[in-house]
């Protein structure tokens, strides 16, 4: 025995099991209250969103009543915040909530609901600054500035707890700004641009934001932004593949500019870009969210209601007023007759007759020459 | 038509003058002169607006005047142009006015006889009457640029009015008409008449409403045979430029 027990190989070897079953134990032991924790809790550490939810994650919870009256409701829905764009980045309540540490929560001072929501908004720039601050700019911004608390700030378009990507679907968008723009949105849904839009989720439709910008939204109702609407327009209309994908002309925007109206906007906006000038830009004739194709009665220049869309401007004008305008047509003898023997008559015939007169002088030069050189020989 | 008498000494050379112009055809060159300029120079920044003009009309304001000096001058050129025609008319059914000014096959001759012997052809230039060929081309050219330029001019001035009555698509055509025929009456101005007036001789008659003797006998034989009764000397026609020493 004593010399089993003095064996040293045999006492390592004993000490190592020991040694081992002791650190599985401690393990064993020391992880047990965590397992049990996790299993049993029902209040998470503070600062996690679930521990919010549980008493804002009921659909009981009573509304908050503030000064002026307004119920803000206190439940918000789990799911929504989960399933929201920040849930799925794993972000918690507090990361907008800032001033919410802990329960009891601190008192808040809002009067109004709006007040309250005007407040949180301005954390948004601490991720989002670029485009919080492109939102200054905006005439949104310009009318909140004058008092009118009711202009929209980022949660109004984006939500709040149930943020998501605007452009799921597309369409969603100009679904809104239809929130607000209720009037225009619905000339909108059934323009050319707006029913491809709802309808068939077309991708390459504009939608508000892409005439209007998206944060940064300025005042259409300006000189500005009139002068520079061709332009616009002319963004997706000058684009000969899109244009070829839906069969219209690619060049409506160069034809444009050597007309009397495109010749007159252009030199405004080179010269005098922010004053006023009437020569028609696009959405003169064609409408601005009403837009649809010439071919349909309802549309501004279709054949049947051209005259008046020129009557808005050019007053008295008769019938044979519409064949003033060459409607987006080169010179060519189907489409502009006048025009085209106006064409051939100068480029051929006048400039013919003119070169005929210079030779002649030029002839009547030389002789002139040579005769004084002869008599001078 | 003489209103000089002939030559009474050696001594004192008398020149002759020949009555070419009334003092109202003056008067009218004067004033189709300045209302072509004026036209010219307010229309041309209206035309190249784009590409310079915007220099010279630096104002919405600028643009509306010289729109406005345009119109005025249009109006003393179309006023001009109907008491040409009226006048010309009635002096021409009264017969106080010769019809000379009138295209003949004589001038296709003239002209056919003048390139020849510009080309060295023949040493025989043509014997004019009171308006060479060059005279008769330069007043019918501009007598057809100016009748479109007042037209189309009307038109972009009244196009509403005008629609009323013609189809739309001549308001566009008479934008063109208007630009091109500007540019090519100046440009014929320039090349043909400036020539023949200024530099092949100066040659200021619409001014003065005279001219002299030995242009007469030199460029319009015919004419100063017809008023004197005296035949010009064949040499003088043939040699040509020589004799403008």
């Amino acid at each position: 025995m004593a010399k089993h027990s003095t064996n040293p190989g045999v006492l390592l070897r004993r000490s190592a099991l020991l040694a081992w079953v002791g650190f599985v134990l401690v393990c064993g032991l020391l992880a047990l209250p965590t397992r049990r924790a996790l299993a049993q809790t029902s209040t998470p550490a503070p600062g996690n969103s679930d521990y919010c939810l549980t008493c804002h994650g009921d659909p009981n919870m009573a509304p908050l009543t503030l000064p002026n009256g307004d119920s803000v409701p206190m439940y918000v829905s789990g799911d929504t915040v989960h399933n929201s764009i920040h849930g799925q980045l794993d972000m918690q309540c507090q990361s907008c909530h800032t001033n919410i540490q802990s329960y009891p929560h601190s008192p808040i001072s809002f009067n109004s609901h709006r007040e309250l929501s005007r407040s949180y908004y301005q954390l948004c720039e601490r991720c989002h600054s670029t485009n919080y601050d492109k939102t200054l700019d905006s005439m949104h911004a310009t009318a909140a500035a004058e008092g009118k608390l009711e202009a929209p700030i980022c949660t109004d378009c984006h939500g709040a707890h149930d943020v998501q990507k605007p452009n799921q679907p597309r369409a969603h968008i100009s679904e809104i700004c239809g929130q607000c723009h209720k009037d225009i949105y619905d000339q909108y849904k059934n323009s050319v641009h707006g029913s491809a839009l709802i309808q068939e989720n077309n991708p390459d439709v504009p939608v508000c934001t892409d005439c209007h910008g998206v944060h940064n939204i300025h005042d259409p109702r300006t000189d500005l932004f009139r002068v520079q609407t061709p332009e616009l327009c002319a963004g997706c209309h000058s684009n000969q593949q899109l244009m070829d994908k839906y069969n219209i002309k690619a060049n409506v925007y160069d034809l444009y500019k050597t007309s009397w109206h495109g010749v007159d906007v252009s030199v405004y906006k080179a010269r005098w870009p922010t004053i006023w000038h009437n020569s028609a830009v696009c959405t003169d004739c064609h409408g601005v969210h009403d837009i649809r194709k010439t071919t349909d009665s309802a549309s501004h220049v279709n054949p049947a209601n051209m005259l008046a869309t020129c009557q808005k401007c050019h007053a008295g004008a008769g019938p044979n007023w519409i064949a003033a305008w060459t409607g987006h047509n080169e010179i060519s003898l189907q489409a502009t007759p006048y025009l085209f023997y106006t064409k051939v008559f100068y480029e051929d015939f006048a400039y013919g007759v003119l070169w005929l007169s210079l030779i002649y002088v030029v002839l009547q030069i030389i002789h002139a020459t040579i005769a004084r050189i002869k008599r001078s020989a | 038509m003489t209103n000089q008498p002939t030559p009474t000494s050696d001594s004192i050379k008398i020149e002759r003058n020949f009555v070419r112009f009334t003092l109202g055809q003056r008067w009218e060159h004067v004033v189709l002169l300045l209302s072509f300029l004026v036209l010219l120079l307010t229309g041309l920044p209206q035309k190249y607006f784009t590409q310079w003009g915007y220099r010279i009309l630096t104002t919405p304001e600028s643009v509306l005047l010289v729109r406005q000096i345009h119109h005025i001058a249009a109006i003393v050129l179309i006023l001009e142009v109907l008491y040409h025609l009226v006048l010309g008319i009635l002096l021409l059914v009264r017969r106080k006015l010769s019809a000379e000014i009138f295209p003949t096959w004589q001038d296709v001759r003239d002209a056919w006889q003048m390139v020849k012997y510009l080309l060295f052809l023949t040493r025989k230039k043509p014997a004019y009457g009171k308006y060479n060929f060059e005279q008769k081309f330069t007043y019918w050219f501009l007598f057809i640029a100016i009748g479109i330029m007042v037209v189309t001019g009307l038109i972009l001035w009244f196009p509403i009015v005008w629609t009323r009555f013609f189809p739309g698509g001549t308001v566009p055509a008479a934008h063109l008409t208007h630009s091109n025929e500007a540019i090519v009456a100046t440009i014929f101005v320039i090349i043909w008449h400036f020539y023949h007036v200024h530099l092949e001789r100066l040659n200021l008659s619409i001014f003065t409403g005279k001219l002299n003797e030995r242009d007469m006998q030199k460029y319009h034989a015919l004419e100063y045979q017809r008023l004197t009764g005296e035949k010009v000397n064949d040499n003088e026609q043939s040699r040509g430029e020589g004799g403008k020493q």
